[in-house]
């Protein structure tokens, strides 16, 4: 059902989810089993991973035509310039952290 | 009046020249046991000391006499006039002020059964005992009287800061052990685990195809450039720019970045609402 109620533009968010999902569980094994040296490394990677999914995950809500009535205000396309913009932020903030 | 002044104080000076070398008439020593019977007794010179030195038991009597004259044999009762008990071997020293009448008769007393509290901690060593008396009109003088052997008391009480006038032991510090890192077949399998999820993205955006119809027109390609150049910027801030650097190059970026995203995301609106023609 998902998969032919779903556009495609919808799909590709929600693979880009799954994907920062994987990574973020990956990195988190990675930190209990093996070791949290250099911990900064692990926060920036981890990080990044949740951060990114959150706004894929605003943006994906924002652009569904389902959600029309909540988001009267804001346009699908203003939506991705926000999204745009604040992953730069993030990427920004993510270097930093990385060292 | 300035000749009067001077008058005053050549007749100060004149005073002073006349009689200003004080010196001890008939100082006498003697020490007597507690049943006070004498044990020694002598007068002292003022130019070589007694021998053997004078010895006080724990319940002996030192008795010391002297007259303060001056020059002209007058009796003279100086400002000061103080014995200095000194042990040159530790250091220690006592001081001790001696009453004289105002005819310049002192007498002083040394009971060791009931010991002043300005008679040093004591050693086998002997202590050397001096006078000095001070005056205003006279010159100072300064007699070594006498070494004098008393029985050894209490060493002195060491002062609470002593220690921290030697070297003090070295302070070993204890640090947690050096983080490691894993080993790098380690890494090296976990870095490949890390590759799968973009295998999946990859995989999963195949599958779905999506369609970015315009990409490459000229409304929007400028605005995927001008965003790519600033992730290559960040990029560039990891490997080689200070923080001024990237934020100074960020925000000329973000001119043209905003300029394009204008007219990228206007023209994609209306596609999305069927209005424009392009």
């Amino acid at each position: 059902a998902y998969y032919e109620t779903t556009s495609t533009r919808l799909k590709t968010i929600d693979a880009f989810l799954v994907f920062l999902m994987l990574s973020g569980i990956i990195q988190f094994l990675y930190c209990i089993l093996i070791t949290n040296f250099p911990f900064n490394a692990f926060l920036a990677g981890f990080a990044s991973c949740v951060g990114q999914f959150v706004l894929a995950a605003s943006l994906r809500s924002q652009v569904n035509p389902a959600n029309r009535n909540e988001f009267k205000e804001v346009s699908p396309e203003r939506a991705f310039a926000e999204f745009a913009l604040s992953s730069i932020v993030l990427h920004f903030f993510v270097y930093n952290f990385l060292g | 009046m300035v000749g009067a002044h001077v008058l005053f104080l050549y007749s100060l000076l004149v005073a002073g020249v006349q009689a200003s070398v004080l010196t001890l008439q008939s100082p006498r020593l003697t020490i007597s046991a507690s049943d006070a019977t004498q044990l020694r007794s002598e007068p002292l010179s003022l130019t070589h000391k007694p021998t053997p030195p004078p010895t006080l038991g724990s319940t002996d009597v030192l008795k010391l006499t002297f007259q303060v004259v001056d020059e002209e044999g007058k009796g003279v009762q100086p400002h000061q006039t103080f014995l200095r008990f000194y042990d040159p071997v530790s250091g220690e020293e006592g001081v001790q002020p001696v009453k004289v009448t105002a005819g310049g008769k002192a007498k002083f007393d040394l009971n060791m059964a009931r010991p002043p509290a300005s008679l040093p901690p004591t050693t086998e060593n002997p202590l050397k005992v001096s006078l000095y008396i001070g005056s205003f009109v006279h010159d100072p003088m300064q007699f070594e009287l006498f070494d004098l052997v008393v029985p050894p008391s209490q060493p002195p009480a060491q002062h609470p800061d002593e220690a921290s006038f030697h070297v003090r032991p070295e302070i070993v510090h204890t640090f947690r052990p050096e983080q490691k890192v894993p080993p790098k077949f380690i890494s090296a399998v976990f870095t490949l685990f890390l590759a799968a999820p973009w295998v999946v993205l990859l995989g999963l955006w195949a599958h779905i195809r999506p369609q970015v119809p315009h990409l490459f027109s000229p409304s929007i390609l400028p605005f995927i450039a001008t965003l790519g150049a600033f992730e290559a910027l960040l990029v560039w801030y990891w490997v080689d720019l200070y923080l001024g650097q990237v934020l100074l190059y960020g925000a000329i970026l973000s001119i043209p970045t905003a300029l394009t995203g204008k007219r990228a995301l206007a023209a994609v609106g209306d596609w999305r609402l069927g209005k424009s023609s392009k």
